[in-house]
């Protein structure tokens, strides 16, 4: 009996190149004997044709079904997701240098008159003099004093958040916004998961 | 004789009711505000950021203190417009760490905003994400100087 069982785990996200057959043993993790694991490995899963979008998602019982077929009496043992989202990458993503430094513009001059927009609603140049009226006693117009390192450590106060100085990290723990990216990737793959997988719906048949 | 005692002692007792519901106002007014900057501070959670960096979790309650303390001794000193005759130089520390404080705080809303993985999965940079943080940060410390230097006077 126990020869007979076959330990899958389908790995979350696998990239192809147009046209190619999927084996099963690119898209998951296999431990079985060795005479099952090899003529497991030559199953094929999908062959992908032009019609196909970027994006095809093969469920477990997909793959069960196919060793099923090799083998009815093999006890499958499924680990892990039960699904693979199998990118299909036509030609190496490649970024535009202009719109990279358009974006770069942007955002520059964004956060530029945000911040100031932001310090003329909340009259921070008022609150500005009243500190330093407060701490020396004198009053100026311009209390530059405290506006220079004010500004200085806006930036400083935004770098320690995401902690990164130029690509040099402050400590090993991932930033917020590697995080945020993380879960940004997360909430798409789910999205494609239930969307494009034809399993994962069923439609009441109207007659 | 005793009409005018008696029309004092009314006004007397109206003028006790009044004072104590001017320190009701205040009382409630504070309160609401109070809370809603915690409620605020908490969404944007920069305090666990902090602790996570500096790795002092069990310090916690400390940073707490210190926001509440840091809240009303900036009420106080604003209402009671006192003169400290310090040195400006102080105001140097000081403004590094006020402006560090709103910093996070900006970086902290983009952050809620969910600007950043849009954006780079839109240019497809992923691995260039830092040089776009860059430019928010320059642009901040240079709109902030700009404004403080040539736009205030304009």
């Amino acid at each position: 009996m126990l020869e007979k069982t076959v330990y899958i785990r389908l790995r979350n996200r696998v990239l192809v190149r147009p046209r190619e057959r999927i084996y099963i043993k690119d898209i998951a993790q296999i431990i079985a004997n060795e005479a099952l694991h090899e003529k497991i490995d030559q199953l094929q899963l999908y062959q992908i044709s032009d019609q196909d979008r970027n994006i095809i998602i093969i469920d477990a019982m997909q793959v069960i079904a196919e060793i099923a077929k090799l083998d009815s009496t093999i006890q499958v043992q499924l680990l892990g997701p039960s699904q693979t989202i199998v990118e299909v990458v036509f030609k190496k993503k490649k970024y535009s240098f202009t719109l990279f430094v358009l974006a770069w513009l942007l955002l520059f001059f964004g956060s530029m008159l945000t911040i100031m927009n932001f310090h003329e609603d909340v009259s921070m140049q008022a609150v500005h003099q009243r500190i330093y009226r407060i701490i020396t006693g004198k009053s100026v117009e311009k209390p530059l004093f405290f506006q220079i390192p004010y500004s200085i450590g806006l930036g400083l106060g935004m770098i320690i958040f995401f902690n990164h100085v130029f690509k040099k990290r402050l400590n090993e723990e991932p930033s917020p916004l590697e995080v945020e990216m993380f879960n940004y990737q997360q909430d798409l793959d789910q999205y494609v998961i239930m969307h494009e997988n034809k399993e994962s719906i069923s439609k009441i048949n109207d007659h | 004789m005793s009409l005018c005692m008696k029309i004092r002692k009314v006004y007397r007792k109206l003028m006790i009711i009044k004072i104590i519901f001017t320190i009701f106002i205040g009382f409630s007014g504070g309160l609401s505000v109070g809370a809603g900057y915690v409620a605020f501070l908490t969404v944007l959670g920069i305090i666990p950021r902090l602790t996570q960096l500096t790795k002092t979790m069990k310090m916690i309650q400390m940073y707490e203190w210190g926001v509440v303390l840091g809240a009303v001794v900036g009420t106080l000193v604003m209402f009671q417009d006192i003169h400290l005759h310090i040195s400006p130089y102080v105001l140097i520390l000081f403004g590094l760490l006020g402006g560090s404080f709103v910093g996070m705080m900006t970086a902290a809303l983009t952050e809620v905003l969910n600007v950043w993985p849009i954006l780079a999965k839109r240019i497809g940079v992923d691995d260039k994400i830092v040089i776009l943080l860059m430019a928010l940060v320059f642009g901040k410390i240079f709109g902030s100087l700009f404004h403080w230097i040539y736009f205030v006077d304009q």
